[in-house]
């Protein structure tokens, strides 16, 4: 082989260099770390004294913990359902050559550019019992309207789905949008040509069309529910009592609040397993594809 | 094949700003219009709640709040929160106001969209068009890495970039959005070259170019509408982050949401709803105006490919 | 920015030029953010200026945040010189990984010993050396009250017992007005409870239950008593309480929609916001007996350990200034809190920081609240009971049994 043709099969390697150090280093490296960690007594720093799976048997006993990952699952499966289902109406709708449609996509998007401290509480305040949104329907005359979820200990979870509902659908619709322009205008003269009707054309024929778009907003979405941290804190900080509590607040006030590494570490770990127990099939899978 | 006519087929299928529905029959009244149209106003005034509660409350004064539903007009409106937010209000025993951290928030945002960017269309273009072996489990294990919560993987970098001695200072909040930043942005690049035809690619390579010159010359010119896709993904990241840029940065560089949490957390101290409101939206203002100038953009961007798996 | 820019351009022009006259330079990481304490914290700093000191101020708001930074920086090599903590174990760890400065020379020198209340000693002194200069002293547990309210619902005089306590909230549940004001979050639910477990157990059992976390006192009826106090407490919220924020729920009583808060006396500030005057149009109520403990809690600096000689004579400096009996009566004028030193002359701080200066005198009454006794994960543990047992139809003896295997470790 000349030596430029050398160059050109190593070239990719190093161009890669970047990321092969983010991934070791950064990620797996943490990944390591933080196994480790699980396994010590590390509290406000960390620590090298080794106890086994101490804090895994802590952390199963621990009813805050079996809660939050409860409420998580919970949380994730409502919250992706309404993203998709929203963001795909929402750019439905737009795509029917409304007016303002710049405008109405801002409306949309806006949310997502606002960092959730304050936005958050402003949630709380729309939720809170007597005071936001139950109030003024209340004014409006439905005399018996109350809406005292965020209050509840069974439904605070879902004041949470509505408000991160709010902040992502308009990223969903944005994406799902483009992915509609991208469809070719061929299918919608053909479908007419066969009579079928709007919603069908969208429901049976272009919906399986953007099944990548679809895959994508997938992964974006799974990845915010699984860090969900910042709603929770602004809107009920884990309350009442803790029935809105999520894993990832959960490890990050071990973390720091309650000085306890160890635990903490221990959380991080259980949080991932179901997330690499369900990327590695589609992993596999899509590997095998490439291969074919 | 030239580049010219397949960048231009790009843009130019991805432009269905002409929608769907210009293909189909004229505009009527119809009740399928005016529904269309009544649910996209209550979507409209879903959405816009909780913004119209953030104007309205940061234009009352405190007594105001205290004494009035959230969704009162202001009786007595106010510039004065607006004022205190930017330049009065105390962050501690400096009472400056959000400004001070402006110039940080925009001198790490620069280099945090820049460098991720950049280093994700290189992955993203290696990755799609050269595949070098166990490149993609490199990338498999990357997005696993995309679901990790950031504050779990804060103490290893601390020690990491400890080592490396640039703890505390501009470059390692660089390099740790960088390293945050590297999953999504990856993706993004990936996903859109992989829908790129690679006829173009082949072309160049039978003519003898290599790795780097066909990066410059033909897919970065191509990749102008992800680029801005990616752009305002990782800007609204970065600028609206606030744990990394506080561990990491530094005192001298400490961004704008470190003061925006300090207006608003206060632990013991007295809350002013009306500054916090304000300081919020001054604070979101530079995504927003970045939405606003450029959310023709984004939709062309995607449209382009970039999320066809 | 052009002013951010010339900020921290004229910020290195102070510190070079400080430098240059060698005045020892202090960074200080803290948590006081909001108008009241800024401007208190701006006292210490004038005053570590006039003793020849250079400040550079950190502010991070949040304790928990900014306690993380601390520690954080601390990890990365490039700590404060000094740091705000709460008297409490969360700079255990930090001591015993030996990256603490130590003040025994100021300490001493001051006789800290005999100066400062004893459960303040306890924290701050461990294994025989000071790590911490305290600043000022907080009360966790004051009654508020709204005098309109209390007018309305007809209650002459203040209540005196727990049983006066009770049938007060009763006449205010008649009255139509909200009888205690909360905030549903879980540290102000164990300020109810600590409440409850002061004025009704009385200096023992607390003492027991919270520092010794003696296994039988935690079992015992008495401490059940304690607990259905505790629960009883929650009848006379309103429903809209969970989440809200401790100030929206002063804010109840001073437009005397309800008659009762117990929070700390960082409340005072409130009602010094909204023109309110202790005495006139609110009561603060330190004890519902007169041995009732008085139990306060604090912040503290920390001085992270450093080699630099430089650093060392500022901490140094630092912890000197911050006991001094000018900078200890403003910061707590400012601030709402009591100053560490009961020696001081309490005239200038306002009449409910009078009784409590007067109770901090009583060398008896002061104990520590959990977080002085406890450390953070105990402390945490026994919160997430009490918010769960506060919150759902948990019966008393499982409360009871989870305190305890909580607090056995």
């Amino acid at each position: 082989m000349t030596a430029r043709r050398q160059l050109t099969k190593i070239t990719p390697y190093t161009a890669l260099l970047p990321m092969f150090v983010t991934v070791l280093v950064g990620y797996i490296g943490a990944a390591v770390w933080t196994l480790g960690m699980s396994m010590t007594a590390s509290r406000t720093f960390p620590s090298s004294r080794f106890i086994g799976l101490a804090q895994y048997e802590r952390l199963f006993d621990n009813e805050r913990w079996m809660l939050s990952l409860h409420n998580l699952a919970l949380y994730g499966v409502l919250f992706v359902l309404a993203c998709l289902v929203i963001g795909f109406l929402l750019a439905v709708f737009i795509d029917q050559n409304v007016t303002g449609e710049g405008v109405l996509r801002t409306v949309f998007l806006y949310p997502y550019a606002m960092s959730f401290v304050a936005t958050g509480l402003v949630w709380q305040w729309l939720l809170q019992p007597g005071d936001g949104i139950d109030s003024a329907i209340r004014m409006l005359g439905w005399h018996d309207f109350t809406l005292g979820w965020i209050v509840d200990q069974d439904m605070a979870i879902y004041t949470v789905v509505i408000a991160t509902v709010w902040q992502a659908s308009g990223l969903v619709m944005a994406l799902m949008l483009a992915g509609l322009r991208g469809v070719d205008p061929e299918i919608w003269k053909a479908a007419r040509l066969d009579g079928i009707p709007a919603w069908r054309v969208y429901l049976q024929i272009v919906l399986p069309m953007l099944w990548p778009t679809v895959a994508t907003v997938l992964l974006l979405l799974a990845t915010a529910v699984v860090k969900l941290y910042d709603a929770v804190v602004a809107m009920t900080q884990g309350g009442p009592g803790t029935a809105s509590e999520v894993p990832a607040k959960f490890i990050m006030d071990h973390l720091f609040l309650r000085s306890n590494v160890g635990l903490a570490s221990a959380g991080a770990v259980v949080l991932l397993v179901p997330v690499l127990a369900l990327l590695a099939p589609y992993a596999y899978a899509r590997s095998r594809k490439e291969a074919a | 094949m030239n580049v010219n006519s397949i960048a231009q087929r790009l843009p130019a299928a991805a432009a269905g700003e002409q929608s769907l529905a210009r293909s189909r029959s004229r505009r009527r009244i119809t009740a399928a219009r005016i529904g269309i149209y009544a649910f996209l106003f209550t979507a409209a005034l879903f959405f816009l709640l909780p913004l119209y509660v953030m104007i309205v409350t940061s234009f009352k004064t405190m007594d105001e709040i205290r004494r009035s539903g959230i969704f009162a007009l202001p009786l007595a409106a106010t510039l004065e929160p607006w004022r205190q937010a930017w330049s009065t209000v105390c962050t501690g025993a400096a009472c400056e106001g959000l400004r001070t951290g402006f110039a940080n928030s925009v001198a790490i945002a620069v280099p945090s969209t820049i460098l991720p960017i950049l280093i994700g269309a290189i992955n993203g273009y290696a990755l799609s068009f050269w595949r070098p072996r166990y490149a993609n489990l490199l990338f498999g294990v990357l997005m696993a890495g995309a679901f990790v919560p950031v504050q779990v993987m804060i103490y290893p970098l601390v020690r990491v970039l400890a080592l490396a001695g640039v703890f505390g200072s501009l470059p390692a909040i660089v390099l740790v959005h960088l390293v945050f930043g590297m999953p999504m942005m990856t993706m993004l690049f990936r996903n859109y070259y992989c829908s790129v035809p690679h006829e173009l690619f082949q072309a160049a390579r039978v003519d003898g170019a290599g790795f780097w010159r066909i990066f410059v010359r033909i897919m970065l010119p191509m990749s102008l509408p992800i680029i801005v896709v990616a752009a305002i993904i990782q800007v609204t990241g970065v600028w609206n982050d606030y744990i990394l840029g506080l561990v990491f940065a530094g005192r001298e560089n400490l961004p704008m949401t470190v003061q925006l949490n300090n207006v608003i957390n206060t632990t013991t101290g007295t809350r002013l709803y009306n500054v916090n409101m304000a300081a919020t939206i001054l604070t979101a203002l530079v995504p927003l105006t970045l939405y606003f100038a450029s959310g023709r953009w984004f939709v062309r961007g995607i449209a382009a490919g970039a999320v066809k798996g | 920015m052009v002013a951010g820019r010339s900020l921290a351009f004229a910020a290195w022009l102070c510190v070079s030029a400080a430098a240059a006259h060698a005045g020892p330079r202090a960074e200080v990481i803290h948590w006081w953010t909001s108008g009241g304490e800024s401007a208190a914290v701006r006292q210490v700093a004038q005053a570590y200026r006039d003793a020849g000191g250079t400040w550079v101020d950190s502010a991070i708001a949040g304790g928990d945040q900014s306690r993380a930074v601390t520690v954080n920086r601390i990890i990365g090599g490039n700590p404060p010189t000094a740091a705000q903590f709460n008297t409490s174990k969360q700079f255990l760890d930090i001591i015993e990984e030996d990256m603490l400065n130590d003040v025994d020379e100021v300490a001493r020198r001051e006789n800290w010993d005999q100066l400062l209340p004893e459960p303040i000693v306890g924290v701050i002194k461990v294994k025989g050396h000071y790590y911490a200069a305290p600043m000022n002293i907080h009360m966790q547990t004051w009654l508020w009250y709204s005098k309109a309210a209390f007018d309305k619902a007809g209650i002459k005089k203040e209540p005196a017992s727990v049983d006066e306590l009770f049938a007060a909230l009763d006449k205010l549940k008649a009255a139509g007005l909200i009888p205690l004001a909360h905030g549903g979050q879980s540290w102000q639910e164990v300020i109810l409870f600590s409440s409850m477990l002061s004025n009704i157990g009385g200096r023992e059992l607390y003492l027991k239950v919270i520092r010794d976390r003696d296994q039988a006192a935690i079992n015992s009826a008495a401490f059940r008593k304690v607990l259905l106090a505790y629960k009883r407490l929650q009848s006379y919220v309103d429903p809209a309480s969970p989440g809200r924020n401790w100030n929206d729920a002063t804010a109840l009583v001073i437009s005397g929609r309800a008659g009762i808060q117990i929070m700390g006396d960082w409340a005072k500030g409130e009602f010094t916001n909204a023109g309110q005057t202790p005495d006139r149009q609110y009561g603060c109520i330190p004890g519902l007996s007169v041995n009732s403990p008085y139990l306060i809690q604090g912040d503290v600096f920390v001085f992270p350990k450093t080699d630099d000689r430089d650093a060392i004579q500022a901490q140094k400096l630092m912890a000197s200034v911050v006991e001094g009996p000018g900078v200890q009566l403003q910061f707590s004028k400012l601030k709402g809190s009591l100053p560490v030193r009961p020696d001081l002359d309490a005239s200038q701080l306002d009449v409910c920081a009078q009784k409590g200066m007067a109770i901090l005198r009583d060398r008896s009454r002061p104990v520590g609240v959990t977080e002085v006794y406890l450390t953070p994960d105990q402390n945490g543990a026994l919160q997430d009971i009490l918010t769960a047992y506060w919150n759902t139809s948990m019966p008393v003896e499982k409360a009871q049994k989870s305190i305890a295997s909580a607090l056995r470790y």
